[in-house]
């Protein structure tokens, strides 16, 4: 806990709606991909950058994070935990971690995916006193994040989902270093609503120093449903992060196929003639059946997969039961999330926790099934099905 | 019950930790071990957990001689003496049983010369009648513990070429009952120890010896440990551990212990209670992994028997106390149901063979997380003693009942700690079910299509533990508005009986309310007199558990103007109810499930009251006295 190894501080208490229904019984940062939560891959970078202390700012259900996380001692570190209990912004979540925080710290989302080398950077500069510090990143749609003006390497403006045109691919990645005067800094910004981190560091950019840093490695963010099926994919076939899943306690039938692309947990049976393959994961205690065949798709653990069903390109929630002969299609879709629509996305579909998808029926066009749904044998789904609903045929 | 811990090595002086090959972990990697008294102290911290209403310590030094400090109370409001040239040191955290927890009865005991100190897990049950030889010494405390010092003090007058071993060795023939001894005397660099029916553990670290009546008291030194047998006595030196049976020096296996003391940790929650509650899903993935062959509806256990035995098998009796005792119970009708054996449970303290049964054609399971139970493991002796075959189903490697049945099937919860079981009693149960279908199976007893369901509702277990777990926010709700009721009943049949003994157990353990689990039939036979619009009834109304005919009993209560909480089955809906805890489709194991809600419920009524729920009043975990 020395100081020399430094603090990180991460905040998971949001919700992350635009991920629901898999965000209903769980925060955002707990949507396994590759079989861990996307927190445990930051923690892994904050880990594997020499940090030994992190302090978990968490909220909305809370206790998933923590029966996970514990202590930390899993991963070799100390984790504490605070806690916002209601959602007002980035910059609140920040400041619940002020008791606990002595020195300067690096802070990140828990729910975006950055490399060890983002976070020890951002430690290294805090140690020759820079900051406050911002690490910027290039990406190919800029204005669905926040988009960072520079002079040199000054932060001039980080501006939020812009709404006018965009000269500019560097956003905010979200990995920050602060000293302590950040939290004096936070309740001196004047905000009506959401108190957001980036206000704090604009008002800190017209006055003092706001260094950026540039970070050009991999940046991995789930921001809607298909995110879980990109970002799985980018994670399994990252060999260096694909840690080795432990081989006890596994079932695999007869002539199985399964790819070398293909993530197993280590408590899942495997029925005989069963095919998977292309970016798959399959968490503990999940069964697929005989003749399944399932693709590019991640599967939460306790699901259940019934003999003959094929699942393409879909995410299939925690417990959730695809009956015998049942077909995810695959593909592309248009998914409407909110008031937008996202046209040519791969998604084949999403089936909620808990829901039950009848032998025979079919997922069509990115359908997103929520949690409990019961749909009976033979039904076809597409678009939103609300959850708890039961849908028949007919 | 109680607790034991015992070190010498040179560990205090060093900087480093020692370590076995397993390593110091790395919580303790950069701290210094600290004096004698400091590491002492934190192995009775590390047990604190298995009993805590008095401590003390040892301290035994080339030139201060013996320092003994102890006092009722928790381990941290033991004051431990600065002895810095001290070598070894034991210490003791009891929980009563033989005179009320004092200063003066808080172990160390010592003998009459302040030469000897002794501190003990057990009973000696001949104790009055050894004090009562002991006329002329002076006693100062009201435990059985302290005749042991005297007797050794005895033993050292009557023969000057004797040292503490040999007097450790002759007193320990002359003590009847079951205990775990640990000895020092000033002058002598040894710690010498005697098992008989208390476990007692010795780590074996490079510079370092311990000794415990658990391994989590000192796991964060070593993890080479041997498991002394029943009968054994070792003497701890600086040199290293030498052990006796029967006068004659033996060698002991070194087994390494995998499992991590973390794991025991109880990380972002307040209560181990509440993190155990929540590690279910887990501990139950775990319960079965490797184990539901679900096409072939069959079960693989790694337990073997005889041929024919089970074909030929009579009786299946199983032996458990507390709430092991209710997953028994659940278990039975599971055996009757799907092995076609008639099957008895009874409460371990009270079992006895008994008349007009073939002990080859029966079979005794006992149920115990420890493993250390003493009521379960005297039991089992009795089993063995009449011929029958024995089988443990328990959570812990190497403990003392692995050892005295012919046969084990592990629940693999991983450790708990929280003095009232939660996650313990679901792997139990899912264990016990898979032996159902196992022996259901190979005695033909049970179809393949009928395994398959079984097999596919613990399959389906974890997943609808954590749908019940997402639900928390619902019972804290009921919890707090119930909260202060005079009295809780909890109703329900067939499987729901257990569930409904285990509901109450649960709650009169943590919250100290007045709680009582009946069959649902049974409410109007006697127990209705003591319903009153201020007593809630909590009613399991799954499948497995006759839900209808339940509802009826329940109905009888409202009548009387008793509020009704009820775990119900998926799409199934009692609106009389005051509250409806949703309980998901998983079949035969249904009240499994809703047993959760009933845990939950306990806890938040336990929590709103502020009681210390991972130390309830007068309990204690591991229950090593009978």
């Amino acid at each position: 806990m020395s100081d020399e190894s430094g603090t990180a501080v991460i905040l998971a208490a949001g919700e992350g709606r635009r991920l629901e229904p898999l965000t209903n019984r769980r925060p955002k940062p707990m949507v396994p991909v590759a079989n861990r939560p996307l927190l445990e891959h930051v923690i892994d970078s904050v880990v594997a950058a020499g940090i030994d202390r992190i302090v978990l700012v968490v909220g909305y259900k809370q206790e998933r994070i923590r029966n996970h996380f514990r202590d930390g001692n899993d991963w070799g570190v100390t984790i504490e935990y605070v806690e916002q209990s209601t959602q007002l912004g980035t910059g609140h979540a920040v400041l619940q971690a002020e008791p606990v925080v002595d020195g300067p710290f690096v802070v990140l989302n828990g729910d975006r995916i950055v490399d060890a080398d983002a976070v020890s950077a951002v430690r290294d500069r805090l140690r020759d006193g820079d900051a406050p510090l911002v690490t910027v990143t290039a990406v190919e749609e800029p204005r669905d994040y926040g988009v960072v003006h520079l002079d040199g390497d000054r932060v001039t403006e980080i501006d939020e989902k812009p709404e006018g045109s965009v000269h500019t691919n560097r956003i905010n990645a979200g990995v920050y270093g602060f000293s302590s005067a950040i939290f004096d800094a936070i309740r001196a910004t004047n905000t009506a609503g959401e108190l957001a981190i980036t206000a704090t560091l604009n008002d800190l950019a017209e006055r003092d120093t706001v260094t950026s840093l540039g970070y050009g490695g991999r940046w991995l963010d789930v921001s809607n449903l298909w995110d879980v099926l990109t970002v799985n994919a980018a994670l399994i076939h990252d060999s260096d992060h694909a840690r080795e899943a432990p081989a006890t306690g596994q079932r695999i039938g007869d002539t199985v196929t399964v790819a070398d692309d293909v993530v197993l947990a280590g408590n899942v049976r495997v029925g005989p003639n069963a095919t998977l393959s292309g970016a798959t994961a399959v968490g503990s205690n999940v069964t697929i059946a005989a003749n399944a065949v399932v693709e590019n798709s991640v599967v939460f653990p306790d699901a259940v997969i019934g003999p003959g069903a094929v699942v393409r390109d879909a995410v299939v929630a925690g417990n959730a039961q695809i009956g015998p002969n049942a077909t995810v299609v695959g593909g592309e879709a248009t998914v409407v999330v909110g008031d937008a629509v996202h046209r040519d996305v791969t998604l084949g579909g999403v089936v909620g926790d808990n829901a039950t998808i009848g032998g025979s029926a079919t997922l069509t066009d990115g359908a997103v099934v929520g949690d409990g749904v019961r749909a009976e044998a033979g039904v076809v789904l597409d678009g939103r099905v609300e959850s708890g609903a039961v849908v028949r045929r007919g | 019950m109680c607790g034991i811990i015992g070190y010498i090595g040179d560990l205090h002086a060093a900087d480093g930790g020692v370590s076995g090959d397993g390593g110091v972990s790395s919580e303790t990697a950069d701290e210094t071990p600290g004096s004698v008294g400091e590491i002492v102290h934190r192995g009775l911290k590390n047990l604190e957990y298995r009993g805590y209403d008095s401590a003390g310590v040892a301290l035994v030094g080339p030139t201060s001689g013996l320092t003994v400090a102890k006092r009722s109370g928790e381990v941290d409001r033991l004051t431990v003496p600065d002895v810095p040239d001290a070598t070894l040191g034991v210490g003791h955290t009891r929980w009563s049983t033989h005179g009320p927890p004092t200063d003066a009865n808080a172990h160390p005991h010592t003998d009459c010369a302040g030469d000897v100190a002794v501190v003990h897990n057990g009973i000696i049950e001949n104790y009055e009648a050894l004090k009562a030889e002991l006329a002329d010494h002076t006693f100062t405390s009201e435990t059985d513990t302290e005749v042991i010092p005297h007797l050794i003090e005895e033993e050292l007058a009557s023969d000057p070429d004797a040292d503490l071993l040999d007097a450790v060795r002759r007193v320990e023939d002359r003590l009847e009952g079951s205990y775990g001894i640990c000895a020092v005397r000033e002058d002598d660099d040894r710690i010498v120890v005697a098992r008989r029916g208390s476990p007692l553990v010795l780590g074996r670290g490079e510079n370092a010896s311990f000794v415990a009546s658990d391994v989590t008291a000192f796991l964060e030194h070593t993890r080479n440990v041997t498991y002394l047998e029943d009968g054994d006595v070792a003497a701890l030196s600086p040199d290293g551990i030498e052990i006796f049976a029967s006068g004659e020096p033996v060698e002991r296996e070194i087994e390494t212990v995998t499992w991590e003391a973390d794991a025991a940790e109880k990380g972002g929650y307040e209560h181990y209670m509440r993190k155990e509650i929540h590690e279910q899903p887990t501990a139950l993935r775990q319960t079965i992994a490797g184990r539901l062959d679900v096409d072939n509806g069959n079960v693989d256990l790694d337990v073997s028997f005889p041929p024919g035995f089970l074909a030929d098998l009579e009786e299946i009796r199983i032996v458990a106390c507390g709430t092991s005792y209710y997953a028994g119970r659940y278990a039975a009708q599971l055996f009757e149901e799907l092995a076609g054996v008639r099957t008895s449970v009874e409460i371990a303290s009270e079992y006895e063979f008994g008349a007009g049964r073939t002990p080859d054609r029966t079979l005794v399971v006992a149920v115990t997380q420890s493993g250390e139970t003493a009521d379960t493991l005297s039991a089992i002796r009795r089993a063995n003693a009449a011929g029958a075959r024995t089988f443990a189903v328990t959570n812990t490697l190497g403990s003392t009942v692995t050892r005295e049945v012919d046969e084990t099937a592990f629940i693999r919860a991983g450790p708990e700690i929280g003095v009232a079981a939660t996650k313990t009693f679901a792997s139990q149960v899912a264990t016990l079910a898979m032996l159902a279908v196992s022996v259901g199976r190979d005695r033909g007893a049970l179809a393949a299509a009928d395994a398959r369901s079984v097999l596919n509702d613990l399959q389906g277990l974890p997943g609808a533990v954590q749908q019940v777990l997402d639900e928390e926010k619902q019972v804290r709700e009921a919890a707090r508005e119930y909260q202060d009721s005079e009295a809780f009943f909890f109703v329900g049949r067939a499987l729901g009986v257990p569930v409904a003994l285990e509901g109450a157990l649960k709650l009169k353990e943590i919250s100290y309310d007045h709680a009582e689990g009946f069959a649902a039939g049974e409410l109007k036979h006697g127990p209705l007199a003591l319903v009153t619009p201020d007593t809630p009834v909590l009613a399991v109304l799954t499948e497995g558990s006759r839900a209808g005919e339940t509802m009826n009993n329940v109905t009888e209560a409202q009548t009387r103007g008793a509020p009704a909480l009820g775990c119900v089955s998926a799409g199934e809906a009692y609106n009389t109810l005051d509250t409806a805890f949703e309980v998901p489709d998983v079949g035969t194991v249904e009240p499994l499930v809703a047993n959760v809600y009933l845990q939950l419920f306990a806890y938040h009524v336990a929590n709103e009251k502020g009681r210390p729920i991972d130390k309830p009043r007068n309990l204690a975990k591991s229950v090593t006295v009978e």
